[in-house]
């Protein structure tokens, strides 16, 4: 079992609110992803779960038990730490064992050369060396086991500090940015074997992140917050196509989603720039705002019906795609779209386009960037 | 094939002073010791290794011996230990801690001169602040506490504090006293140096990452004793072996206190030998003497940095 659900969870530092009434379970088995920009809160909740950190009000449930009053050491959870936080002066083959020993063994046991004589110690220190061994091999850094950490690259210091969570099979892992100090192709690397280990082993996993593309590629579900609240919580399909404000659309999807500004007149219907949407909504004469993704923008040279037009202004070529950055004048001022960059290599900088929207993909969302549902007779 | 000889001109002053005032002094120091030399003669005579011969044989100079190597011996441990423990205390203050770092930091900032002047009156054995502290508590508290009364196996009619009492204050004479006076020394050294350990050992704690503890707790670390073991004693390895070769250079080069307090008394108790050099070289022109006690003090001194370069640096460092 590994269920954590938090009740109502506030943290203020200070004067400084970081946590603003926070709800949120997390099921046996989940890889839940805690993503928002830095600074939301998200590590700070972690710590919370973790009982590094105490909440200002609410509660934590781990396995339906309230653990508000129960130390850190004793809720059974193991965490990566983004720095690693492995014991320098410690080889790796006893990095892994310190969460065992200072567990399994007694306080006497561990007594130095007056614990051997204990009967059981040698029973239990075979049980260790056994679990080390198990894991390193599912790590793949047994020939590590006996180098110290400074002498380990990033990408095996970070597979030690997996282990060193992984040896004890702890109710839930707690996953604090463990990617992000790694170059970019390990770290796509490592999201790939991270979810392969998720799925071997079954637990709980709760990853903090940054990086929308490791929320979006590892997780069963994410949890998009800002600003210390909590915004959406679905799969993370569900948290792209339907996004359920525009905080969350514009985090979520990179590059970021367009925004038009736009209104709706008495019927609902929908006008942006000089055009008009086929589909209508119920909020009548009112400013809103229209979010489209830049894939679902189409570039050409030439002129159509309903269609924007602007000058580029920048090419990203990422070699799969080509992000165009539009100036379309006004208000709006830039549009980015995608374009495979076969049929859009003779576009270049400062060369006037025009710019069409795929139909059924845009997103309404009222002033304060609250969703709006189109109606649905259309 | 053209040589440039820049390099001479960057070493070479660098190299030529520390010929100058370094080893040029020291290799004196070395010969004037083979010799019969005292200031003011206007020649010598080569006599071999006599002056070591007398240093390790006569009194005066084992007692020289003994009583460096029991400043050092006590010093350098207590020191240490209590830096590290004022330190982690003062670390673990929510405020007040810049207080206490001012308070136990004096004693370095101040001259020791200064202050062993002002250990001197509250020393003295009878009209000093610890002896008249002690003669207003017989009979009291203070006798309970410092006379160990509260150990049931000591006999309250048999402490040291209350058979001094008895016999009309009779309390011990601090520096005055063979018994008593290195042991004294000894504290007034540690008093001194464990600021000193202490500022170390606060620069050394603030930079162990503080994750490291978080991973301690999550290991299962629950004691402070536990995570002190796993964290802050090996992290501060480094340290450790900065503030022990430093302060035991520092103990063996004590010479202040007891020039100021007891003069290498009484009957050569304190007799340390910065002290004895002092004595024999300024004092009685007996330079020859003074040097060989000048030598065997370097060797102890080099001997100890070589152990501490080639042996326990490569236990300390990660």
């Amino acid at each position: 079992m590994g269920t954590i659900k938090l009740q109502n969870i506030n943290k203020s530092f200070g004067k400084t609110e970081v946590l603003n009434d926070l709800n949120l379970e997390i099921e046996d088995g989940e890889f839940l992803t805690l993503v928002g920009p830095s600074g939301c809160g998200k590590s700070t909740l972690l710590r919370i779960i973790a009982g590094l950190e105490q909440q200002t009000s609410g509660d934590v449930f781990i396995d339906d038990k309230n653990v508000n009053k129960t130390r850190a050491s004793e809720r059974d959870l193991a965490m990566v730490f983004q720095s690693y936080a492995l014991y320098p002066h410690l080889t790796v083959r006893r990095n892994l064992e310190t969460p065992l020993r200072l567990r399994d063994y007694s306080s006497l046991e561990r007594f130095p050369i007056l614990g051997n004589l204990f009967p059981n110690k040698k029973n239990k220190t075979k049980k260790i060396h056994d679990l080390v061994q198990k894991t390193s091999e599912t790590l793949k850094i047994t020939e590590l086991l006996d180098r110290k950490p400074g002498q380990l690259s990033g990408g095996q210091r970070q597979r030690a500090a997996l282990g060193r969570a992984m040896v004890r099979e702890p109710v839930a892992f707690l996953m604090d940015e463990p990617l992000s100090n790694l170059d970019a192709a390990l770290r796509v690397h490592m999201r790939s074997e991270l979810s392969e280990l998720h799925a071997n082993l079954k637990t709980t996993f709760i990853y903090v992140t940054h990086d929308q593309a490791e929320a979006l590629t590892m997780s069963t579900r994410m949890a998009v917050m800002i600003d210390g609240k909590l915004l959406q919580l679905d799969t993370p399909q569900q948290v792209y196509d339907n996004p359920l404000s525009l905080a969350v659309a514009q985090f979520v999807g990179s590059p970021k989603i367009n925004t038009i500004k736009g209104s709706t007149n008495s019927d609902g219907t929908i006008k942006f720039l000089n055009l008009e949407l086929q589909r209508k909504t119920s909020i009548t004469n009112t400013d809103i705002i229209i979010g489209i993704r830049p894939e679902h923008l189409e570039i050409s040279k030439d002129h159509s019906n309903n269609s924007i037009e602007g000058v580029v202004s920048y090419r990203e070529n990422l070699g799969s795609d080509m992000f165009f950055h539009i100036e379309i004048g006004g208000d709006n001022k830039k549009l980015i779209a995608r374009g495979a960059p076969q049929l859009t290599s003779s576009i270049s900088i400062g060369s006037k386009v025009f710019v069409t929207r795929l139909k059924g993909e845009a997103l309404l969302f009222d002033q304060n960037g609250s969703r709006i549902k189109f109606t649905s007779d259309n | 094939m053209h040589y440039s000889r820049a390099h001479i001109w960057f070493v070479g002053p660098a190299v030529l002073l520390m010929f100058i005032i370094l080893i040029f002094p020291i290799l004196l120091a070395g010969g004037i010791s083979f010799t019969n030399y005292n200031l003011g003669n206007s020649s010598f005579e080569w006599i071999g290794l006599e002056n070591y011969e007398k240093m390790f044989s006569r009194k005066t100079y084992i007692k020289m011996i003994w009583a460096t190597a029991t400043y050092v011996l006590i010093v350098v441990p207590f020191s240490v230990v209590i830096g590290l423990c004022a330190a982690m205390l003062l670390n673990s203050l929510r405020f007040g801690a810049d207080i206490y770092k001012t308070i136990f930091f004096l004693p370095v900032m101040a001259t020791l001169l200064a202050m062993a002047i002002a250990w001197e009156f509250t020393l003295h054995p009878t009209m000093g602040l610890v002896n008249s502290f002690l003669a207003n508590g017989c009979g009291g508290i203070r006798e309970f506490i410092l006379g160990f009364h509260w150990l049931p196996w000591v006999n309250s009619n048999e402490s040291w504090y209350h058979i001094a009492c008895e016999n009309n204050n009779d309390f011990p004479f601090w520096l005055k006293d063979r018994g008593y006076a290195i042991w004294t020394v000894c504290f007034i050294g540690v008093w001194q140096a464990f600021g000193f350990n202490m500022v170390l050992y606060l620069a050394g704690l603030t930079s162990i990452p503080r994750e490291l503890y978080h991973a301690a707790e999550m290991d299962g670390a629950k004691s402070t004793w536990e995570q002190f073991k796993l964290v802050t004693w090996p992290m501060l390895g480094p340290t450790t072996l900065f503030v022990i070769t430093i302060t035991t250079i520092r103990s063996f080069q004590v010479f202040d206190t007891i020039e100021v307090l007891t003069k290498g008394g009484p009957s050569k108790s304190t007799y340390v030998m910065m002290y004895a050099i002092f004595e024999k070289g300024i004092q009685q022109n007996l330079t020859a003497i003074a040097a060989a006690i000048t030598v065997v003090f370097i060797i102890f001194v080099i001997l100890l940095t070589f152990f501490q370069r080639y042996v326990i640096e490569k236990r300390v460092h990660y």
